[in-house]
């Protein structure tokens, strides 16, 4: 073996680092291992003087490893890696030690906190040794959007792509665009009317020349990876080829005959939110005699924020079971409005104002613990009213009957029950619930972790229809810049299967995550398809014959890595 | 047991002088600035939630409307400008109607042309009852001075005013107590244990110290000159009270001045002033109190007011001016004010607070004694929380 010539940095990160670890001494000590040419402490090692101190060394003295001992690698790995591959060298012959988060910052002990930040840079300085130089492939880039869902968030995204002139194929299960919004008359705060924006979309939907819309279309198949999927669609006479799908499949109603006390299902005079819809959206309210209802209950929470069915919050039932209010006050002035409630989510702009409208309409609010919701049952012979719902109404803390010719229960949003299906489809995560899984919550809340895959609308969660909106938008931005580009970078740190020690039992297929390992029949071998791979290691843990190797997280690599963590103290 | 809702309540108490009652939302702002409101008897947040909701008939079981003696804070810190005190003042006027069986209170508190009716018919009636018999058996009134005095007994006999008095007293003492019983059952009912007995008689000295010296008041914020107002009508009610029950003959004689004169002087003044002070802040609205006065509030200080000048000008036309013919005429305007007054106003309008606050501390502490002890003969199987059973601070 070559004799190494490496380089080790140690930053004081200001202060951060440096007033709870002697930054002096780690370098100090770093200069004794063998192969350690340099070794140095600096002030800021990212900033511009730091990184050239680095890329001095490495062509003066010949460097061709390096270690920096800073801050998380989730910081500035990318800036050193940076630095390496403008001074000449392969970017992956870097290795960071982490001594300012898991050293100076969560210790007080200047000490140990430096013994500790030797014992991690030495670790590092011996897996360096063991790094090899890899290479980041880019592939093309197909340019057409396959959009699951042709709903108000499937078409907005798919105009917003089409807007940049991208093709786009609208995907719909059922044979007419619209989704769940279609029968939904207005949506609050404002009482906009959702007919005119489903008619506004389809109609922009169907002019472009870039949308080709599948209505009465399910899809059968997807093979292929990020830039260059491979669709059969379910009735088989249609492939699609696309760089990227966008999933807004939405939700489905929960249904309320799976909870009894909800008494749906049993009395006629019990509808769902649902069926309220279509009750307004004809301008005639009746009961099951024929008559105008003149006590009416809304019950919210159906279904949701309930140990018994879905825990999570529907999060449009409430401005909802606002806005049936205004209608139903509208339609019948006289009538007494029950809205029995747990917790009044009113989060949108202008929606705690149309709270407090609804309230000054003569509608009466009434608190349930969410543990304890209303029961709705058959009122006693005799009584005017058929129903009666009964629950402890806990502002007054009195346990309350309320007489009612109509109850209207807020049912619950979720995930469609065939969601799992689609997520196995598409190579995609659901939470407890059904929901898709973004790829982060915060940072990357339209893309998934499966490269090519993104998400929008309620399919990943509950949304109001502004916030479908939005994030319509962003995932259709996020589409846009990853397929612009014509090609597409894949990681370097991939899985890598020796051929010739693989006995083709398959287990890394039935353990990878993203559908990344494939069998080839013919050589009875497992093969990595390395546009897929996320480098997660799973497969390398799970292969029996130890044949299946991560890129840069190879077993010598962790090993070296774990010997200099453990070796004897050099001073 | 479940309550049921009646959504018909806020528009039967609208039909009381009750202003919009949907701006509450309950926040319990009202109850924590109240001076008075303690554990147990916690208001008016409890109160206002109750009459949204359209729990009537739990309302009637409560006597935390009666502990309210509206100084107004509430309403002047409420967020939502939901004007809490007004509130337990349409509160209060609900239950006067749902204690009288007799349906008059609801009557008069919903309608003025029932109220200026009945009054007016028992105005005729008394000018009747002192003009028909003169006429039937005529030549029977003085009409000059007698002795260097007026002959009043000529015209009105001291013991058929005295039987007027007794007749009145009978019925009025009637009609209120009927619907403080029906007060008591409610309260005292909603505790759902057996009272002993005993507990009506040890109680009992609240009742007196309350209604003869309302003092509940004085815990109010800057309430003490109400309070003092409020005690001066008392003593003038009390003295009046006897000197027209018990001292009708040394009060009405046909000679001069005597003992009554002093006590009758301070009552009159005592009554006049707290009435014009209660017509003055209704007309300035400048308390809280003051801001929201309905045709009844106006009505009873006002019928006062009178009673209490026609009484003056008859003394003056009686004694210092020796006039029969105008001692006679004021006579009658003035039975024909107080008559009708006292009939509506005490067992069924503004006047009834006055018994029904001391009956609602008394029924209050009655109930959280028998609470106590039946919480300490069978500890925890009522189901009462313990804050229920508190007494009322007094």
């Amino acid at each position: 073996m070559n004799p190494q010539r490496i380089g080790v940095y140690v930053c004081w990160c200001g202060s951060n680092i440096a007033k709870i670890v002697d930054v002096e001494k780690v370098a100090r000590v770093m200069a004794r291992i063998p192969g350690v040419e340099v070794s140095r402490e600096y002030k800021y090692m990212c900033s511009d003087p730091g990184q050239e101190l680095i890329m001095k060394d490495i062509k003066e003295l010949g460097l061709d490893r390096v270690v920096v001992a800073s801050c998380s690698p989730r910081m500035h790995e990318p800036t050193f890696r940076k630095t390496l591959k403008l001074a000449g060298l392969n970017p992956y012959m870097l290795e960071m030690a982490n001594i300012r988060e898991h050293v100076s910052w969560v210790h007080e002990n200047q000490e140990l906190a430096t013994a500790k930040a030797i014992n991690l840079t030495r670790a590092a300085v011996h897996r360096v040794m063991v790094h090899a130089p890899l290479v980041q492939h880019e592939v093309p880039v197909n340019r057409a959007t396959m959009v699951l869902g042709g709903g108000i968030t499937g078409m907005t995204a798919a105009l917003r792509i089409a807007g940049q002139g991208r093709k786009v194929y609208l995907v719909e299960r059922s044979d007419e665009l619209g989704g769940r919004a279609i029968g939904v008359g207005r949506a609050g705060p404002h009482m906009n009317s959702v007919a005119a924006l489903l008619d506004n979309l389809t109609t922009r939907v169907n002019d472009s020349a870039y949308i080709d819309v599948l209505t009465g279309t399910v899809v059968g198949e997807v093979s292929g990876f990020v830039g260059n999927f491979l669709v059969r669609l379910a009735n088989g006479t249609r492939e699609l080829t696309v760089g990227a799908i966008v999933v807004a499949t939405g939700t489905q109603p929960f249904d309320a005959k799976k909870l009894h006390r909800s008494g749906y299902g049993r009395f006629p005079n019990v509808v769902t939110s649902t069926q309220f819809e279509e009750m307004a959206a004809s301008g005639r309210f009746t009961t099951e005699s024929g008559k105008a209802p003149r006590r009416v209950a809304i019950i919210h929470c159906v279904g949701s924020r309930d140990s018994e069915t879905h825990s999570y919050c529907s999060r449009t039932c409430c401005m909802d079971a606002l806005r049936f209010s205004n209608i139903l006050r509208d339609a019948l002035p006289d009538a007494a409005i029950y809205q029995a409630y747990s917790d009044m989510r009113a989060f949108g702009r202008d929606a705690e104002e149309f709270y407090a409208r609804t309230a000054e309409r003569d509608v009466t609010f009434l608190l349930f613990d969410k543990l304890l919701p209303p029961t709705v049952s058959e009122a006693p012979a005799g009584d005017p009213y058929p129903l009666l719902v009964t629950m402890d109404e806990i502002a007054t803390g009195i346990a309350i009957e309320v007489p009612a010719d109509l109850v209207v229960l807020m049912v619950a949003r979720e995930a469609c029950s065939d969601a799992k299906d689609v997520a196995k489809l598409v190579s995609i995560s659901v939470d407890k619930d059904g929901f898709f899984i973004e790829k982060h919550p915060k940072l990357d809340p339209a893309a998934t972790t499966t490269d090519g895959i993104y998400i929008a609308g309620s399919c990943q969660g509950p949304k109001d229809i502004p916030d479908c909106m939005s994030q319509a938008g962003a995932t259709a931005a996020r589409v846009l810049a990853a397929i612009t580009m014509g090609k597409v970078k894949v990681p370097a740190t991939t899985a890598t299967v020796n051929e010739d020690l693989c006995v083709g039992c398959q287990t890394c297929i039935s353990v990878c995550p993203y559908g990344a390992v494939i069998y080839l029949d013919k050589h009875r071998v497992s093969r990595v398809e390395e546009v897929i791979c996320k480098g997660c290691g799973t497969c390398a843990a799970a292969c029996p014959a130890g044949t299946i190797s991560p890129r840069h997280f190879t077993d010598n690599q962790v090993l070296q890595q774990l010997e200099g963590l453990l070796a004897a103290e050099e001073g | 047991m479940s309550r049921r809702l009646d959504p018909t309540l806020p528009a039967r108490l609208r039909e009381m002088g009750l202003m919009d009652n949907s701006k509450c939302f309950n926040c319990g702002h009202c109850t924590a600035v109240c001076q008075l409101t303690e554990e147990g008897f916690a208001y008016p947040r409890q109160d206002i939630r109750m009459l949204q909701m359209g729990l009537g008939d739990a309302l009637t079981e409560r006597v935390e409307p009666w502990l309210c003696y509206y100084c107004g804070d509430c309403t002047k810190s409420c967020p939502r400008d939901a004007n809490p005190a007004e509130q337990m003042m349409a509160l209060r006027r609900y239950l006067t109607a749902a204690y009288d069986w007799t349906g008059l209170a609801w009557k008069f508190y919903t309608s003025k042309a029932w109220e200026i009716g009945v009054l007016l018919g028992l105005a005729l009636i008394v000018v009747g009852l002192f003009v028909v018999p003169h006429l039937l058996h005529p030549g029977q009134i003085q009409w000059e001075p007698l002795d260097g005095g007026v002959a009043v007994s000529s015209f009105a006999a001291v013991s058929w005013v005295h039987l007027g008095d007794m007749v009145m007293l009978g019925l009025l003492s009637f009609l209120l107590l009927s619907n403080i019983f029906r007060m008591g059952r409610r309260i005292l009912g909603a505790a759902r244990v057996p009272i002993p007995i005993t507990l009506y008689l040890s109680e009992a000295w609240h009742l007196v110290t309350h209604f003869a010296t309302q003092r509940r008041f004085g815990k109010c914020n800057d309430k003490e000159a109400y309070w003092v107002v409020h005690l001066m009508l008392m003593s003038g009610y009390a003295i009046m009270f006897l000197l027209v029950i018990v001292f009708l003959s040394s009060l009405q004689t046909d000679v001069g001045l005597n003992w009554t004169t002093l006590p009758g002087y301070f009552a009159t003044f005592a009554l006049l002033y707290a009435s014009a002070y209660f017509l003055r802040g209704r007309w300035q609205k400048s308390a809280e109190v003051n801001r929201y006065s309905t045709f009844s509030d106006w009505l009873f200080p006002a019928l006062l007011f009178a009673t209490s000048l026609t009484g003056i000008l008859m003394h003056i036309f009686r004694y210092y001016l020796t006039w029969p013919a105008g001692t006679y005429v004021m006579y009658v305007i003035h039975m024909a004010i107080v008559v009708p007054m006292l009939m509506v106003e005490v067992p069924f309008s503004k006047w009834s607070h006055l018994a029904y606050r001391p009956f609602a501390i008394y029924f209050a502490n009655i109930r959280s004694k028998a609470l106590q002890a039946a919480q300490k003969t069978q500890p925890g199987s009522l189901g009462v929380p313990p804050a229920v059973s508190n007494a009322l601070e007094v």
